[in-house]
């Protein structure tokens, strides 16, 4: 992928702020990030990190308090009405839990084919072909199955049918949060397959969000994790795995459990809890569990430095970086 | 005494009676578990795996359920025993883990009485003893301030630290046998690690013997010294977790490993995937339920069931007619 190109989306101070019994929690807390056309960009972190939020402010289903979110040159955050509404067919989301996301009551075909009559885009016969074709490539056979009820599919045939409605408008961006996760591992593996056949398929850019450090490196280009509210590391996913540079990204990766009793145990487990994000430590967030704090981390927040091509990490004393596959030089956040 | 098995399970069926008829959950399980020793039970949604764990508890529906076979404790025969007989084992013998720690827990009830009533109950202590005893038990377990946290409700609590005070509830009493039915699940990974951490130390300073319920790989790859791998509520491989891992002879076993996503992979690495979906149980085939699946199989495969066989390594077995050869180091060579 060339980074001449203008990226796709470009995510510039995001910020979300809940109000509730005259508290506010900033979820999302200033964050930046690009992705470029055809890109996939994994953002993983802890439950409670902001990065469900962060996707859901993306669409607009949660107003972000600040930033812009340029989606195609468009800055989707200050628009509305009929002009969100239009700006929103480029991108869509799939959620965690399929058998929720649809509707028991409709038919299948019914269900994938309701974008379009939104949009009053096609009837007839090409409104049938366009669904038929939709639920043949996620795996559906639509003569046998287009005619029953959401209900009657299991969990992976659900997300399968919540792949293809998500397709019907023909987006650019899909933002997929945590779309795997209450999968079984043998269907878990078909839907990132399907996944990735469609978005070259289709030319999809995605935003894949997901607490499995597993899997988020097996979809994903490039990698942002997040800690209360933040962004603390974003590089290309098989250096920022290899060489993490930000303290907290090494000890999620410790936490990681490799399917192999050959996997070396990590002795440090990080202790405690995040804090809350109601009150959030002054300066860099992570370090009221951080290892190598000092106090220069409780007075001054960690800018985003880059430490390797495309990889910044905001931390004050990072890691040393060992990439051993230098990538070409790109402006990024 | 010592060196008799703590647990010998023998031909276990359960059989549920449904509306749509006879569904064997699990249909005739044999095998063993020595003292302190921690035995991995792994298998995907449906398996058979929580009813298995369930019924060697003794925790059944009262009606439209039989269960057949043998499941010794410590010398005490599960099946068949009354409801009274088996009181006098839960707590003391075998306690259990359940997933959900907030479901678990009683919401309303402060979380030291929900400890103290196993104590005052089962063991007969009085109020001062017990409440002693439980802010001992709450700090075995790793809650910070264990004398503050003994009057909190359960929702005051995180859900590490939730689950931190099930276990504790099910150590009140000292069980031989701790049953961890996917303790885990649900928990973000530094803390999904935390616990692990702490059920690997409980289990060598209380001498007890666990048996971890999952169906992540991951979770038993490094924390078990045997694995049973179940499908369609049978056991079709068990054995030293190695052998498991790098000389599974069973293709589903094989088949199930290649499926989970890695953190070594690269990015982008294509899974391997099983095609399509574990079998309905109330309409299992005749021969092995993995062969409609299977890319091995064969016409006998479909016509008789195979039984467990031992494989070259000691206390290895597993169920197919058309096993891996010998010295195949499966997905993780």
């Amino acid at each position: 992928m060339s980074d001449v190109r203008e990226p796709l989306l470009k995510v510039r101070d995001l910020e979300v702020t809940f109000h509730a019994h005259g508290h506010s929690v900033s979820a999302v807390a200033g964050v930046s990030f690009d992705i470029f056309e055809g890109e996939t960009l994994g953002l993983v972190g802890e439950s409670g990190c902001g990065k469900s939020t962060t996707g859901k402010a993306l669409m607009r289903i949660v107003e972000p308090s600040n930033g812009t979110i340029e989606l195609d040159g468009t800055n989707v955050a200050t628009l509305s009405g009929k002009v969100l509404r239009a700006a929103r067919t480029k991108m869509q989301m799939i959620f965690q839990d399929p058998i929720s996301s649809l509707n028991p009551r409709r038919r299948v075909k019914d269900i994938v084919a309701e974008p379009l009559d939104c949009w009053k885009k096609v009837q007839g016969d090409e409104r049938t072909s366009i669904v038929h074709d939709l639920l043949s490539k996620v795996g559906i056979d639509p003569v046998v199955y287009g005619d029953r009820y959401a209900r009657q599919f299991s969990g992976g045939q659900c997300q399968r049918i919540s792949i293809a409605r998500s397709l019907a408008m023909r987006p650019k961006l899909l933002i997929c949060d945590e779309m795997v996760s209450a999968l079984d591992v043998s269907v878990q593996a078909q839907i990132l397959n399907l996944l990735e056949d469609l978005k070259a398929e289709y030319g999809l850019t995605l935003l894949f969000i997901a607490h499995d450090l597993a899997v988020v490196k097996n979809v994903s280009d490039r990698v942002a994790v997040m800690y209360l509210g933040k962004i603390c590391e974003i590089g290309p996913a098989d250096t920022l795995y290899e060489s993490p540079a930000h303290p907290y990204t090494e000890f999620l990766l410790g936490a990681a459990l490799e399917a192999d009793p050959d996997s070396p145990m990590h002795s440090q487990t990080l202790e405690g809890e995040p804090p809350s994000p109601m009150n959030p430590p002054s300066g860099c967030r992570f370090r009221t569990r951080c290892p190598n704090a000092t106090q220069k981390c409780a007075d001054e927040e960690p800018l985003p430095q880059e430490v390797a091509p495309k990889h910044l990490v905001s931390c004050h004393y990072p890691l040393t970086i060992h990439h051993k596959t230098p990538t070409p030089t790109a402006v990024d956040g | 005494m010592s060196d008799e098995k703590l647990l010998v399970v023998k031909d276990l069926k359960t059989t549920f009676d449904t509306a749509n008829g006879l569904l064997p959950a699990v249909g005739g399980v044999s095998f063993d578990l020595d003292r302190n020793e921690t035995l991995g039970i792994v298998g995907e949604s449906g398996s058979g795996k929580t009813v298995l764990s369930r019924t060697i508890m003794g925790l059944q529906p009262r009606t439209k359920v039989s269960v057949t076979g043998s499941a010794v404790i410590d010398g005490f025969e599960v099946v068949g025993a009354s409801e009274n007989d088996k009181r006098k084992i839960w707590g003391t013998e075998v306690a259990m883990v359940f997933q959900d720690p907030m479901t678990s827990l009683n919401p309303v009830m402060r979380i030291g009485k929900q400890i103290d009533e196993a104590l005052r109950v089962r063991l007969g202590m009085d109020k001062a003893a017990a409440k002693a005893r439980a802010i001992e038990l709450l700090e075995l377990v790793g809650i910070p301030s264990p004398q503050e946290r003994y009057d909190a409700y359960p929702g005051m609590l995180s859900g590490g630290m939730r689950q931190r005070v099930v276990i504790a509830i099910a150590l009140a009493c000292s069980p031989k046998l701790l049953m961890a039915d996917e303790p885990t699940t649900g928990l973000d990974v530094t803390i999904q690690a935390q616990i692990l951490n702490l059920l690997d130390e409980l289990k060598d300073r209380l001498k007890m013997s666990v048996i971890l319920v999952t169906h992540d790989l991951g979770v038993v790859a490094t924390r078990t010294s045997r694995i049973v791998v179940m499908y369609a509520g049978r056991i079709v491989e068990t054995g030293n977790t190695r052998d498991v891992f790098y000389h599974h002879r069973m293709p589903y076993t094989k088949a199930l490993l290649e499926s989970s996503p890695k953190v070594s992979n690269h990015s982008h690495t294509r899974l391997v995937t099983i095609p399509g979906r574990p079998p309905n149980l109330l309409n299992l085939p005749d021969g092995c339920a993995f062969a409609p699946r299977c890319s091995y199989a064969t016409d006998q495969c479909h016509l008789v069931r195979p039984e467990l066989e031992p494989s070259s390594e000691p206390g290895h077995t597993f169920a197919c007619w058309n096993p891996l050869p010998v010295n195949e180091e499966g997905a993780l060579a």
